[in-house]
C-alpha cells in the first residue's frame, strides 16, 4: 500500500518537472519562429545567387569547370558534424551523429581507416561524442565548436574559407556535412550532404530560349564563376547551420510536449493512487473509532 | 526601375531607384534605366543610390554581385551598412 506522504511527494515533483518541460516547450517555440525566421530571411539572398549562376551557366558554353568542383579519389576527407549545444531534445543529436557515422563508415571509411579523416564538430553534443570515442582514430577539430552561440554570416563564412582552402591545397579530398534539415517543427531530417567538391549544377533547359538574356558579363564568366561560386558555398554552410539551429528547437518543442503529456498521465494516475490510499486511511481510521468505542461499551 | 538590395540577413533596400552606382571589380559604374542585362562582381565599397523622389542614400557593401535584367536591379551584398557620414 502506497504511503500517503510518499504519493504526495511524489506528485509535487511531477508537477515541478512538468512545469519545467511546459516552459522549455514555450522557449523552444519562440526560439523556432525566431530561426525559422532567419532561414526565411535568407530565402531571397540564396535565391537570387542560384538564378546568378544559372544565368551565368546558360551562357557558358559546354560545362564550367572550377577547381572547387574536381573529383579525385578520396584519401584524406574531412566531415563536419553540426549538433545542438543542448540536449533534451529527443533523438536529434543521436540522429545527427549516426548520419555523420554513417559517412564515417561508408564513404569516407578508406580515409578513416588510413588517419586520414578530420573531423570538425560544430556544436557541444557532437564535439563531446567524437572526442570521446574517435578523439585517437581522427583529427578532430573543436575551434568551432562554440559557433552556434554566436551565429552570425560572418563568423560561418569563416569556417567556410578553411574548407575551401583545405579542398584547394589538397588537405581534403571531399567535405561531407552532417546536419538536421529543417522541415518543419515537427519534422526534421538528419541527413548527411556532400559539400565538397561541389555537384555539378544541371542547366535547365527553360522552355523558350528568347528568355534568356544576353547579359554583360564583367569581369569575364570565369573569374565571375570563381567568385560566386564560393559565396553559393558560404550561404549554403550558413544554412546548414540555420536549418540545424530550427530543427534543434523544433525537435526540442516536440520533445518536451511529448515529456509534459506524459507528466499528465503520471499525474493523473498518481492522483487516483494518492485519493485511494486518503480513502483507505480514512477508513481504517473509521474502523479503529468504531472498534475502540465497541470495545469501550463492552467493557 | 526596381532595386533590391539583399543580403543574408535581410533585405536591405527595397524600392523605385532612377539610378544606381556600383564599385564594379573593373571600376565603379553607375547603371541607370534601361540598362543592358549584366551580371558582375562588385569589390568592398560605397553604393550611392538615387530614389525615385531624388534623395540620395549611401552604403557600403563587401563581397557583392549586381545582377540587371529589363529594369529590375538585385546587388547581392554578404555585408552592408550604411556609410558613416
Amino acid at each position: 500500500m502506497a504511503n500517503l506522504k510518499e504519493v504526495r511527494n511524489r506528485i509535487k515533483s511531477v508537477i515541478n518537472t512538468q512545469q519545467i518541460t511546459k516552459a522549455m516547450k514555450m522557449v523552444s517555440a519562440a526560439k523556432l519562429r525566431k530561426a525559422q525566421q532567419a532561414i526565411v530571411e535568407m530565402r531571397p539572398y540564396s535565391n537570387k545567387l542560384t538564378e546568378m549562376l544559372r544565368n551565368i551557366l546558360s551562357n557558358m558554353e559546354g560545362g564550367a569547370e572550377t577547381s572547387l568542383g574536381q573529383e579525385r579519389p578520396i584519401e584524406k576527407a574531412l566531415l563536419v558534424v553540426v549538433t545542438s549545444d543542448k540536449g533534451l531534445c529527443g533523438a536529434f543529436n543521436s540522429n545527427i551523429i549516426k548520419a555523420g557515422l554513417a559517412v564515417m563508415n561508408g564513404k569516407f571509411a578508406k580515409a578513416y581507416a588510413n588517419g586520414n579523416l578530420t573531423i570538425l564538430c560544430v556544436g557541444k553534443k557532437g564535439s563531446e561524442y567524437f572526442n570521446k570515442r574517435y578523439g585517437k582514430k581522427a583529427n578532430i577539430i573543436t575551434k568551432h565548436t562554440d559557433l552556434f552561440t554566436r551565429l552570425t554570416f560572418d563568423n560561418s563564412a569563416e569556417i567556410v574559407e578553411d574548407m575551401i582552402a583545405g579542398f584547394e591545397h589538397g588537405i581534403y579530398d571531399a567535405v561531407e556535412v552532417a546536419y538536421g534539415q529543417f522541415k518543419n517543427a515537427g519534422v526534421q531530417y538528419c541527413i548527411s550532404e556532400q559539400y565538397l567538391p561541389v555537384q555539378k549544377m544541371e542547366v535547365e533547359e527553360e522552355g523558350d530560349s528568347k528568355m534568356r538574356a544576353d547579359f554583360l558579363f564583367e569581369p569575364d564568366k570565369e573569374t565571375l564563376l570563381k567568385q560566386l561560386i564560393p559565396t553559393i558555398l558560404r550561404t549554403q554552410f550558413h544554412k546548414y547551420l540555420l536549418d540545424t539551429n530550427a530543427s534543434e528547437h523544433g525537435a526540442r518543442m516536440t520533445a518536451m510536449d511529448k515529456a509534459s503529456e506524459n507528466a499528465g498521465d503520471l499525474l493523473k494516475e498518481l492522483k487516483i493512487n494518492y485519493n485511494k490510499a486518503r480513502q483507505e486511511a480514512i477508513t481504517r481510521e473509521l474502523s479503529e473509532i468504531v472498534g475502540g468505542s465497541a470495545a469501550l461499551e463492552g467493557s | 526601375m526596381e532595386l533590391t538590395v539583399l543580403t543574408p540577413e535581410k533585405e536591405f533596400f527595397s524600392g523605385q531607384v532612377t539610378a544606381v552606382k556600383v564599385p564594379g571589380t573593373t571600376g565603379r559604374f553607375e547603371v541607370l534605366e534601361n540598362h543592358a542585362p549584366i551580371v558582375s562582381a562588385l569589390t568592398n565599397g560605397e553604393v550611392e543610390i538615387t530614389k525615385a523622389n531624388g534623395e540620395r542614400v549611401r552604403f557600403n557593401i563587401a563581397r557583392g554581385f549586381i545582377e540587371v535584367l529589363n529594369n529590375k536591379v538585385s546587388v547581392l551584398a554578404q555585408v552592408a551598412a550604411e556609410a558613416e557620414e
